[in-house]
């Protein structure tokens, strides 16, 4: 009944914490070596209609569905 | 026709120059020819712990750059004559190793020898990117420990898509070894059981290796601790050797501590 309160084992912690760390490094490096270059060209067009302060693309994974979600900040003042 | 194994690591100090050592030992003395190459180039240490420093004349760049032959820059281990190594340059730096002069090393050495066991530098950079491109499986080894992993999991990402086997559509086998298991840590949750290790870097097992005190003991000496046949770790580097040989060899649990092992046993009889 004590066991209850005890605290959760570090090696579970480990692997809840790895696990995590682990799939946010895969995210980032795996498969997009073309990131830096696609926000540069999504940038550049939209440019051509409005002012663009910055570029956002993330990879979203939701169960079989991979999608990528593309952030585009406007320029007030420009 | 060898087969060209990589041992990798990511994260330095987890024991793949050992693992390199023990296993090119292993399978020597398993009666196939095989050769270790050390590719950590201005760090040499596969030497020391094969016990063969005062035997290195020519390194492996120097027969790259034709300055000298395979044949005078091999050493024939003294603990197996099956076994020989080639040094890593300890002068110049990993920057003079390029894609073509690996390859047709790695083409020569396929055919004297029936295993070419190629150790990787720690980290990610060029000197990484060299040994695996040309390897036809990897041999990864982590501590049950998160940084080794993770950096483990970063080395893998990188042999899958450098890999020269990988860009012709092919697949570059890949295999873990787990070193430093301690056993009653595993038991009081203290330390990460393989099966979650293996989880986490979705990986095949090679072969665990318990921690083990002989392992520095055996490389003060240059003598690979597989020699030592009442050495746990030693003993586990002789069943991976001949998994690698392809014998079927079980896996011994080693995560039961002897204590543990007891309460089993005992716990049958009640």
């Amino acid at each position: 009944m004590f066991g209850f309160f005890k605290k959760q084992k570090s090696a579970s912690v480990a692997k809840d914490r790895l696990t995590i760390a682990i799939m946010s490094d895969r995210d980032r490096t795996n498969g997009y070596p073309f990131m830096d270059e696609m926000k540069a060209e999504i940038m550049e067009v939209v440019q051509k209609y409005v002012g663009v302060k910055g570029v956002e693309i993330r990879k979203e994974v939701d169960g079989d569905m991979e999608a990528l979600a593309i952030d585009v900040e406007l320029d007030k003042n420009a | 026709m060898g087969i060209v194994i990589a041992v990798i690591s990511g994260k330095g100090g987890v024991g793949k120059t050992t693992a390199t050592a023990n296993l090119g030992l292993g399978i020597a003395m398993n009666e196939k020819k095989c050769v270790v190459v050390d590719f950590d180039i201005g760090q040499r240490n596969l030497d020391m712990i094969l016990g063969l420093e005062n035997r290195v004349v020519y390194d492996m760049v120097q027969v790259m750059d034709e300055e000298a032959s395979l044949k005078q820059a091999l050493i024939k281990s003294k603990a197996n004559e099956n076994l020989h190594f080639l040094a890593a340059s300890q002068t110049k730096d990993k920057s003079v190793l390029d894609s073509d002069k690996v390859a047709k090393l790695v083409a020569e050495l396929k055919e004297s020898f029936d295993f070419v066991i190629l150790d990787a530098p720690a980290g990610i950079e060029s000197g990484y990117e060299h040994t695996i491109e040309f390897a036809d499986a990897a041999i990864v080894v982590v501590n049950p420990e998160v940084s080794s992993i993770r950096d483990a999991d970063r080395a893998i990402g990188i042999l899958d898509s450098k890999s020269a086997k990988v860009k012709k559509g092919e697949d570059v086998a890949k295999y873990l070894i787990i070193n430093r298991i301690v056993a009653d840590m595993v038991e009081s949750g203290e330390m990460l059981k393989s099966d979650d290790i293996l989880e986490i870097l979705n990986i095949k097992l090679l072969g665990k290796i318990p921690e083990d005190r002989g392992v520095i003991d055996a490389s003060n000496q240059g003598k690979p601790v597989i020699l030592d046949k009442k050495s746990i770790a030693g003993q586990a580097y002789t069943r991976i050797s001949g998994r690698l040989c392809g014998q079927k060899v079980d896996m011994k649990n080693i995560e039961i501590s002897d204590a543990g092992l007891f309460k089993r046993i005992a716990g049958i009889f009640k």
